[in-house]
């Protein structure tokens, strides 16, 4: 079992400084190129979730503020970014491109920052190139603090990204087809590792889980997971045990940041671009909303899953906006959905519990 | 458009409307209020702006077939519209007025029983709201043909916005103005002026009409010298004492928001500031004893601001600029109808919420050395969150820095159920005392 997990987030920033001279950055939700970074031997930290109690960040954020910004906040604020040589904040909502400014312009962490702005679709020529202009910028920015950029190692690294995304679609493939032996809390434990280690060391972590794990898995309810986490954690707990299958989902941390067969590009950059474009859609790149419906609806028509559970984060503005019309299409289309409102790290309440198996009951 | 509907609108434009505008007023009671011992004498120019706005609202009934609809977001390049003889709705003036009427809770909760939750931007909510129900103090909005919105603003009103295409399916315009998180560059701009570009074919399409340069450039002048008449009007309250407050801003900001581009906007603000002027002449004052002056960021808390007007003045203190009313007229200057794609990019990417907070404190701290404030009321409004996150450390940093004593209310811009009355007046009371200290 424990083959599958790296350790942990704290130590493996310390090994990777030590023995590989890696840069670690924090790197906030969600659209990056990964692969830029790699190239210049930093290692993206991703800050999603940390498990923390925010106190110092409420003296920073209103209380309407979501809980992946404020619990972002508070990791930096306790000190425990320290280890870390800089941040990356792409441009995703409001909330972080604010929480942005604070850590930037605000507070005197005394560590680069750096920012990432994705063009917003409906796409044009012009988000194109705009796009591949931001990922140079993006770039030589770094080369300030970094060195140069060796163009061979980044397309050695998209290279590299794009293998990681083949074993990914894999894995996906098979536990649609419920061909994966992994639970589901198994299953995002694995694939979560790539929030936080180099593809050197997670790509043979997932080869590995693959090949162990291929096999015909029990018949359980499939059932797709939207929103932007599997947190609280305790609903995958909940699934397994009421033996629901995820069989798919449109998480934003998980499968609407993966990556499409590539097509190929002898720019590395031109890369870049193209599988950015082709990535799933999603609420913070301000997708249209039927193209989200046609991405769950052909999940679902692959897996079987009659249901589509909801996890948000409360006060998360972009998935809360294109819900009600979610659903409704959904509905429409035969496929039922829950939407489970909660703060991430609190638990799953009793109430919450009981919502989960009655939707369960219903769909079976 | 059909040539009947267009006589229709024409005729009541300038002749149906002003008449029937006319009888109504006469036959209107007037509610009279008394009035606010604290208060100067009130603004005059405030008739003249009431029959501008009823006039936009009225005629926009009579639009479909007339002409193009296009509903835009406040901070939305209007003036490429305008070359189109597009008719432009404000659904954040909009929601202003439900929620100066106290429509907000109302309208919200029509949008919540469609799912939409309570914890989303109350403007969307009303509007939503007023998608589901028809219900308006305007009496009626006119379907647009076209979304236009730009999130130079927030990225909220992208969602809200694509909400509405995907209900009426009808066609969104997002003009994409890269945030700046440190200064705007060449290929930010670049980005935009190829989305105007771009923008053209499809705002041809919608309207049926050809894009006329010259009409264009003649529409930037007039947008460029109504948002420097704005200015000049918020400068007055540079004066001792100022000739008005933040809190009637906050009411005649609704041409330069709704109106831009447009002749009678220009005249408007040319007539108010002639106003001013002459207070200022006079010594006449928003209130008769102006013993503090202060500073509001965010925006206002509609449903409370003739409480608030009435509370403070009992205070003597008045607000004499805002960052608020200060958006319409703080990048202006980069408007040039010799480049206007390009000139219209900075313009619309610099302003307040689509640049980054040391830019805001040092825009606060310039406006309180110019308007020469003893205190800051911030607005932690709900709704408006780019507004919004950032509010606290900068309350602290204008301390720091420049002494400024500031209060935080935390409310929403229009549902008043997330109000508390009673936190409000607490947290107010400790601030006039410490003020007044």
């Amino acid at each position: 079992m424990t083959q599958f997990y790296g350790p942990s987030r704290k130590r493996y920033i310390r090994q990777q400084k030590q023995t590989h001279g890696r840069h670690p950055f924090g790197v906030f939700p969600a659209h990056y190129p990964r692969e830029i970074l790699w190239a210049m031997n930093v290692l993206p930290v991703e800050i999603w979730d940390p498990p923390l109690e925010v106190s110092h960040a409420n003296a920073h954020l209103q209380p309407y503020i979501c809980s992946v910004v404020k619990l972002g906040l508070e990791l930096i604020l306790q000190g425990q970014c320290d280890d870390l040589d800089g941040f990356l904040f792409p441009h995703t909502c409001d909330s972080i491109q604010n929480l942005a400014s604070i850590v930037y312009d605000y507070l005197d962490i005394k560590k680069p920052c750096y920012f990432f702005y994705h063009p917003k679709a409906p796409y044009r020529s012009s988000s194109r190139q705009y796009y591949l202009e931001q990922l140079q910028t993006l770039a030589s920015r770094l080369e300030k603090q970094l060195g140069p950029l060796d163009l061979s190692e980044l397309k050695q690294r998209v290279q590299q990204g794009e293998r990681l995304a083949y074993v990914l679609r894999e894995l996906y493939t098979l536990r649609a087809r419920g061909e994966l032996c992994a639970s589901n809390t198994e299953f995002y434990r694995v694939i979560r590792q790539g929030e936080y280690l180099h593809p050197d060391d997670f790509l043979p972590i997932l080869e590995g889980f693959l090949a162990d794990r291929k096999g015909q898995a029990d018949r359980l309810c499939p059932i797709i997971l939207s929103g932007i986490l599997p947190n609280p954690q305790e609903i995958l707990h909940l699934l397994d045990n009421l033996e629901a299958r995820v069989a798919e989902d449109d998480l934003l941390n998980c499968s609407r940041r993966l990556l499409q067969p590539p097509v190929a590009r002898e720019d590395p950059f031109e890369a870049l671009a193209e599988n950015y474009f082709a990535m799933p859609p999603c609420t913070t790149k301000d997708s249209p909303l039927m193209e989200r419906v046609g991405f769950l609806l052909q999940k679902a028509a692959h897996t079987d899953a009659r249901g589509v559970i909801f996890c948000m984060v409360k006060f998360c503005e972009p998935e809360f906006f294109d819900l009600p019309q979610m659903v409704e299409e959904l509905k429409e289309k035969g496929l039922a959905s829950l939407v489970v409102d909660s703060e991430l790290n609190q638990g799953l309440s009793g109430q919450l519990a009981t919502r989960v198996e009655a939707f369960l009951e219903m769909i079976r | 458009m059909t040539f009947f509907k267009e006589l229709r609108f024409n005729f009541m434009k300038d002749l149906g409307g002003p008449a029937l505008m006319s009888i109504s007023r006469k036959g209107r009671k007037r509610r009279h209020r008394a009035p606010n011992p604290h208060f100067g004498p009130a603004l005059k120019s405030a008739t003249r702006l009431k029959e501008i706005m009823t006039r936009h609202y009225f005629l926009s009934r009579y639009t479909e077939g007339a002409k193009p609809v296009a509903w835009v977001t406040s901070g939305a390049p209007v003036e490429l519209l305008r070359a189109f003889d597009f008719y432009t709705i404000y659904p954040e003036n909009h929601g202003a007025l439900c929620g100066a009427k106290k429509l907000g809770p109302e309208l919200c909760a029509v949008a919540e029983e469609h799912g939409y939750h309570r914890d989303l931007c109350s403007y969307a909510r009303i509007d939503l709201g007023h998608y589901f129900s028809g219900k308006s103090p305007a009496g009626r909005l006119p379907k647009p043909d076209l979304l236009f919105a730009s999130n130079n603003i927030c990225q909220t009103v992208v969602y809200w916005y694509r909400a509405l295409a995907h209900y009426w399916d009808i066609p969104l315009i997002l003009f994409d103005t890269p945030y700046n998180f440190e200064e705007i560059n060449d290929s930010d701009v670049s980005y935009m002026v190829q989305q105007f570009e771009e923008m053209i074919p499809v705002l041809e399409q919608v309207s049926g009409q050809p894009f006329k340069y010259r009409n264009f450039q003649e529409v930037v002048r007039i947008a460029r010298d109504t948002s420097l008449a704005w200015g000049e009007v918020l400068a007055t309250m540079k004066a001792r004492p100022a000739p008005m407050s933040i809190f009637d801003a906050f009411v005649h900001l609704a041409p330069i928001v709704s109106l831009r581009g447009l002749p009678v906007a220009l005249e408007y603000y040319q007539t108010l500031l002639k106003e001013l002027k002459e207070r200022v002449d006079r010594g006449t004052g928003a209130l008769k004893d102006e013993r503090k002056r202060l500073m509001w960021d965010n925006i206002a808390i509609w449903y409370k601001v003739r409480d608030l007007a009435d509370l403070f003045a009992e205070q003597g203190m008045n607000f004499v600029t805002a960052t608020y009313t200060n958006a319409w007229t703080e990048t202006i200057r980069y408007l040039d109808d010799q480049r206007p794609m390009e000139s219209m990019a900075r313009v619309y990417s610099l302003v307040i919420l689509n640049n980054n907070l040391n830019h805001r404190l040092k825009l606060m701290e310039r406006l309180i050395n110019e308007f020469e404030v003893d205190g800051l009321v911030i607005h932690s409004a709900r709704s408006c969150k780019p507004y919004s996150v950032g509010q606290y450390d900068m309350k602290r940093l204008l301390m720091e820095r420049l002494g400024v004593l500031s209060v935080i209310i935390e409310a929403d811009i229009t549902d008043f159920r997330v109000y508390s009355e009673e936190q409000t007046r607490t947290r107010l009371e400790a601030f006039f005392e410490a003020i007044d200290a």
